[in-house]
């Protein structure tokens, strides 16, 4: 059915708030990355004409590793929020004790209204260097006050912050798989963990995959978990930014950094989307 | 459910508070109230925002002013950036910045002039304090002198420093606590390059010893502001630090600390910090807020908690900033004032280095 023209009108609204809100604030950020910038000065110089080595300057291979790992820690983190949310959304979707249920979500609800910066200050004092659980530094080898162990620092608060929002979007998931498919896996002879991972756990691949993508959006675009926990030596992508907009007023460069996680950021989740696409053709993509 | 004062009621109030205005007379409405003026004025955080509000509670009664107050995110240059796209729209009237920002703003002419003749007290202050445009103009009411040293903390270290040579020794692994280089507009480096007979102007003696610093694992910890600086050094996982004085003047209230201000081998930095009066419809008002806190005892009450030394003479000097505050003879010996023009044009360049030579030497 083709759309009346009193639906294009209904468009007209939401489509001039996102232009207002997001296609023009890109378009004037991807201009600021393409003007000159002259230290001392504060922004881009918009009467010099435009260049491109705003953008020629983050080839230095040094700038690879801010990418990389901002990407590898926020789908790492993504990863254990799946695997520790999965079991909770399970147990919250298919329990028939109404009290645990209530408990389960009520938790999780919570730990969103608990101030992002209040958790990341308790994991700092407690597991910082000098903090009553420093010695699980040791677990990992090192040291409380290593560079490795801020790593480990800045996943764990990822993970705080992810966590909730990863368990709530995957029981929904749970609950629209149909509960009669694992109790005919399970009246067919198959112990629970084999009904879960052979039936539940393939028709939740598209759920897991939205739920991945939300965590991993949530993680590389983080600012404050590196910026408090990182001690200045784990930084993401989203912190070199900050520094050349607030720090040194040097826009144009933090416009193009701005714009290559942007066009990174939508590789990496339209190429995930179709490779779980491809692998799960059945389940037909992100839902 | 309606309002529990009837019409009749309203009217009968309204006509005997006329009438008693009238009778009383002008008295009971202060002009200077009347006449007074909303003012945004942005600060940094800890003792400098509690400080001015103790200043401006008085203040306001007497101007009948208004002050709104905004604190600084990060390092003051963080505000110009927040002030750039939204030029001259912007909501605040004085901000509190120190040298390399009040240079960055002067440089985008946002600043409002200031003159003796529209702020009495600025004709106690030595006109050397003052930042001034290509005109010679006085840009910048200077409040404070302050200073970035580096210190530490003596309850954590086992003997004492007499040269930052010595923090490359292995007794200070992991202690030792940095500023990004774009905080204190690059002085890290320079404090670094001047060890190595370098300065501002020849920092690649500073690249190397930061170098060998971060190779040695002994930067455990990378700050980018008072609080960061404070926490750090107050959970005592740090124990040697290069930051400013109010930063230290706060540590030094908790723990033993010694600056090492004094050193044979390296100097101390000197700057001003103040009020910058953004051009705006509400400049006569900020003159009038930053004149008074220019004045001798009002400078002497701002400078105390802050451990700065006072800009106006006849101010006294606070316990805390005895220990940077130079005397003439020592300022040649001991004390450096950076070219702060030429720092931050530098600091861009500096913050790229440290992120792509320094930080991977810190991840290894």
């Amino acid at each position: 059915m083709r759309p009346t023209p009193a639906a294009w009108l209904l468009l007209v609204p939401g489509g001039l708030l996102l232009g207002g809100l997001m296609v023009a604030p890109l378009g004037l950020l991807a201009l600021e990355s393409l003007r000159e910038f002259v230290g001392g000065r504060v922004g881009g110089q918009a009467d010099r004409p435009l260049t491109l080595a705003n953008y020629a300057e983050l080839l230095n291979p040094a700038y690879a590793l801010y990418f990389w790992e901002t990407f590898r820690i926020g789908a790492l983190v993504s990863l254990l929020a799946l695997i520790f949310a999965f079991p909770i959304a399970y147990v919250a979707a298919r329990t028939p004790r109404r009290g645990l249920r209530k408990g389960i979500l009520g938790l999780l609800i919570a730990m969103l209204f608990l101030s992002v910066v209040a958790r990341l200050y308790a994991i700092l004092m407690a597991y910082g260097p000098t903090g009553p659980l420093k010695g699980i530094a040791q677990l990992f080898g090192t040291s409380a006050s290593s560079a490795a162990f801020a790593e480990v620092q800045v996943m764990v608060g990822l993970l705080h912050f992810v966590l909730p929002i990863v368990a709530l979007t995957l029981i929904g998931t749970v609950q629209n798989i149909n509960p009669r498919l694992e109790e005919a896996a399970m009246a067919l002879g198959a112990p629970r963990w084999r009904a879960v991972t052979g039936v539940v756990l393939p028709l939740a691949v598209p759920g897991l995959l939205s739920a991945f993508l939300i965590a991993f959006a949530m993680c590389i675009s983080n600012f404050v978990v590196p910026l408090i926990l990182g001690r200045g030596v784990v930084l993401f992508v989203s912190n070199l930014m900050y520094i050349r907009f607030s720090e040194i007023a040097n826009f144009p460069s933090g416009a193009a950094i701005g714009i290559i996680m942007l066009v990174l950021s939508f590789g990496i989740v339209f190429g995930l989307t179709a490779v779980i696409r491809r692998l799960w053709p059945a389940a037909g993509g992100v839902r | 459910m309606t309002s529990g004062l009837t019409r009749r009621q309203w009217m009968k109030g309204a006509a005997l508070a006329g009438t008693t205005a009238a009778v009383a007379g002008p008295g009971l409405v202060r002009p200077a109230q009347a006449a007074g003026t909303n003012l945004m004025v942005v600060q940094w955080g800890a003792a400098w925002i509690d400080v001015s509000k103790k200043i401006v509670a008085p203040y306001e009664k007497e101007t009948g002013d208004r002050i709104a107050w905004e604190l600084h995110a990060g390092g003051a240059m963080a505000i110009v950036a927040k002030i750039k796209p939204n030029w001259p729209n912007v909501p605040y009237h004085v901000i509190s910045c120190w040298d390399p920002v009040f240079s960055a703003m002067i440089k985008e002419d946002w600043l409002e002039p200031v003159s003796v003749a529209e702020m009495p007290n600025l004709k106690e202050i030595p006109e050397i304090f003052f930042q001034k445009n290509a005109k010679g103009q006085l840009m910048s009411v200077p409040l404070s002198t302050a200073g970035a040293f580096w210190g530490y903390r003596k309850d954590l270290v086992d003997k004492p420093i007499e040269s930052i040579e010595q923090l490359l020794e292995p007794r200070f692994k992991g202690k030792i606590c940095v500023p990004y280089p774009v905080n204190l507009t690059g002085l890290l480096l320079v404090t670094l390059a001047m060890q190595r007979g370098g300065d501002e102007r020849n920092v690649e003696p500073g690249w190397e010893f930061l170098k060998e610093l971060a190779k040695r694992g002994n930067i455990g910890r990378v700050i980018n502001n008072n609080s960061e600086f404070i926490n750090a050094m107050s959970a005592g996982d740090v124990s040697v630090a290069f930051f400013n004085n109010g930063g230290w003047s706060v540590v030094k209230d908790r723990f033993p600390v010694t600056i090492l201000n004094r050193l044979k081998d390296n100097k101390g930095f000197l700057y001003n910090e103040g009020f910058g009066i953004l051009k705006s419809d509400r400049t006569e008002a900020a003159k009038r807020f930053a004149n008074h806190f220019a004045r001798a005892d009002v400078n002497e009450m701002y400078n105390i908690p802050l451990g700065s030394g006072p800009t106006n003479p006849k101010a006294k000097v606070g316990e805390k900033a005895a220990d940077f505050y130079y005397t003439p003879d020592e300022l040649a010996q001991y004390a450096h004032v950076a070219d702060f023009g030429y720092l931050s044009a530098q600091v861009n360049d500096w913050a790229k280095r440290w992120e792509t030579e320094i930080v991977p030497l810190l991840r290894a």
